[in-house]
């Protein structure tokens, strides 16, 4: 992102396919609310080996939550509360809308990338699309 | 006999009277050429259809990213929307 600073903009949407996947979502948007959705977000993928094979995540997630200096009570409530709950199904249902059947699934403008790219792809990608949007010398 | 026999060897049609190889490959050639335009068809649909949920992906990709977190630039010229499960 910081090669292309000013030109791209990446918007993020977290897409369930699972319960325990459910949960950590959930679990990032609250800590979203403390405005530490990013630090959750990489400490989920950093961590993954450690929770994405429990049914019930939540109790090694509030753990996690210790490690980015959450407020682990107020993400405990908020989890359990369910209150993201919409916000997760409208983005499960934007994303069938789109035709999005597996993950990572990402658009580059209109253009659907299906399956994990190296870093070296996505840059030519983005870089196509950049030119096409806005051809050289203007 | 043998008189009646040959007036019924007259009457019979140049298409009767053709030998069967002909006749075969015929019948194959038509079927090829079937076959090769229910695949035409097949691929015309195919490619239809693809060129309709591509068409149909943008209207519905210009919904912004309200509620979501982002990186980078609002408004940029290259919007990535990136579909991610954690586990």
């Amino acid at each position: 992102m910081q090669r292309f600073e000013g030109q791209v903009q990446l918007v993020l949407y977290p897409f369930a396919l699972n319960p325990t996947s459910e949960v950590a979502t959930q679990a990032a948007w609250c800590a979203g609310e403390q405005g530490k959705f990013w630090e959750f977000h990489h400490m989920l993928y950093r961590r993954q080996e450690l929770w994405s094979r429990l049914t019930a995540p939540l109790e090694r997630l509030i753990d996690f939550a210790k490690d980015v200096n959450l407020d682990t009570a107020t993400l405990r409530s908020c989890v359990e509360s369910g209150r993201m709950q919409d916000r997760m199904q409208a983005d499960k249902a934007y994303g069938q809308q789109l035709q999005v059947s597996s993950t990572p699934t990402m658009f580059i403008n209109g253009y659907r990338i299906v399956g994990t790219q190296s870093e070296g792809e996505l840059v030519r990608l983005i870089r196509q699309e950049l030119n096409r949007v806005r051809p050289q010398g203007q | 006999m043998a008189k009646k026999s040959k007036a019924r060897a007259q009457t019979l049609s140049p298409r009767q009277q053709s030998p069967q190889k002909p006749l075969t490959s015929r019948r194959w050639r038509l079927k090829l050429v079937i076959g090769g335009a229910v695949l035409a068809v097949a691929l015309g649909v195919g490619g239809l259809v693809r060129f309709l949920q591509q068409r149909d992906l943008a209207p519905h990709l210009q919904g912004t990213g309200d509620k979501h977190y982002t990186q980078g630039t609002a408004g940029a010229a290259v919007v990535i929307k990136e579909f991610s499960d954690y586990t």
